[in-house]
């Protein structure tokens, strides 16, 4: 175990801890690719929420490859994958009723994608 | 101040938070000295005069907002800001036909090194509950109105990727210099909870 | 987990509370509670995947009902308690000693 020292601080905090792993994993989607998220309910940790479960969405961003939490929080390692930032219609996500005009973009994971 | 508990819901919090730190320390964990700096450089050194400045740069040189907005991380390392809960930055441009809002509806992930630590009501139950589904109303109570035409697209930071908002530049603000600029950007616009402030605004001053 | 902190698209949780040029912490105990935080997240017992979990699984009533230095503490001492840093017993005596020093 490793005490923080007084004296370090600024530095430690300068340099933070990122979560981009530099690793080459090949990725499931590109940018515009149409996917839909898995209805996935583990007990566990996981980044996927609740009101995204299930609905289809636009690939908008490839961030590239980062630790994956719903591994890492259950001490199974970095486990690396791809993140995208993927954009929903407010319709898609709350029914008819919502906006026409907006849009939800949500930062997920291969593997709580799946292909449309 | 510090009998006014208003923001502990329980009743031992006070008591636990003493009790953890002193065997803390005892057990040799933490450092008292390290403990200082940590809350000096979140309570005094890092803040949204940060963001602010990143944002009045970006206003008045177009390379740069080039840069931020193609490469965040690396524009705004420019500035020295950067680290912890800011390794990955995006940065989202406001246009008149788009406005962008940011939450984390898990938790309260937010970018610390450009704009410090989240207030209150960024971490609590009613923005991250309501931010998804209802950000016009949303934008209503921080007294924001856009045109029904203009797009609302709201970020949800589920991972460690950051956004930053980039403003509008306000009317009225050509010809004026970077500091000046700054003091127009308010913590709120670069959430996206609010927007610049004009150089008329009589408020602006007191602005978060 | 499907816990209380899911929070994306509930109703009924009120208005946004908004308050004007609030200090970074409100008392003494959110500094302290941060800073011990911070410093136990570096010694690499856990990491912040970890963290985060460790706050989840809170009650979903006491999640919405705890501030949110509060959310921290909890997390904090499930997680020194999980990792055998420190035991309940020891926080517990340790709270008593100190109220009863406050009240001497």
């Amino acid at each position: 175990m490793r005490v923080l020292r007084a004296e370090e601080v600024g530095k430690v905090l300068l340099k933070g801890g990122p979560a981009r792993v530099d690793a080459d994993v090949s990725a499931k989607f590109e940018v515009g690719d149409e996917v839909v998220t898995r209805n996935i309910n583990p007990t566990g940790h996981t980044r996927l929420p609740r009101y995204a479960r299930g609905r289809h969405g636009v690939i908008d961003r490839h961030h590239g490859v980062f630790i994956f939490p719903d591994a890492h929080a259950a001490g199974k390692g970095k486990c690396p994958q791809n993140l995208y930032s993927v954009k929903f219609s407010a319709r898609e996500l709350w029914g008819a009723q919502g906006s026409g005009t907006d849009s939800i973009y949500i930062d997920l994971w291969d593997d709580y994608l799946e292909p449309l | 101040m510090s009998d006014h508990h208003h923001t502990a819901r329980l009743p031992d919090t006070v008591l636990r938070v003493k009790a953890l730190e002193s065997l803390l320390v005892e057990k040799g964990l933490v450092d008292p000295a390290a403990l200082d700096a940590l809350i000096e450089t979140y309570e005094e050194k890092v803040g949204p005069r940060n963001g602010a400045r990143v944002v009045a740069r970006a206003w008045v040189d177009p390379e740069y907002k080039q840069r931020l907005l193609e490469k965040a991380s690396a524009a705004i390392a420019e500035f020295g800001f950067t680290g912890r809960q800011g390794e990955d930055m995006v940065v989202l441009e406001n246009t008149p036909r788009v406005h962008n809002m940011v939450v984390c509806t898990l938790c309260s992930c937010y970018p610390w090194p450009v704009l410090g630590l989240p207030p209150v009501w960024y971490k609590s139950a009613p923005y991250r509950s309501r931010a998804v589904i209802d950000p016009r109303g949303v934008l209503g109570e921080f007294g924001v109105t856009l045109g029904e035409d203009v797009e609302i697209r709201v970020w949800d930071s589920t991972a460690e990727v950051r956004y930053l908002v980039l403003p509008l530049r306000p009317e009225g603000s050509e010809g004026m210099g970077e500091e000046a600029l700054a003091d127009l950007v308010t913590r709120n616009s670069m959430i996206g909870t609010g927007l610049a402030l004009s150089p008329d605004d009589p408020a602006g001053a007191d602005k978060p | 987990m499907n816990g209380g902190h899911d929070l994306g698209g509930m109703h009924g949780l009120g208005r946004i509370d908004v308050e004007e040029n609030e200090p970074v912490f409100h008392d003494a105990w959110e500094r302290r509670c941060f800073a011990i935080t911070l410093a136990c997240g570096f010694l690499g017992e856990w990491n912040l995947d970890m963290s985060r979990y460790a706050r989840e699984r809170m009650h979903p009533a006491t999640y919405l009902d705890t501030s949110y230095y509060e959310h921290w503490l909890i997390g904090l001492q499930t997680l020194l308690v999980e990792k055998g840093l420190l035991d309940e017993a020891e926080i517990e005596q340790r709270m008593q000693a100190l109220a009863a020093e406050a009240d001497a």
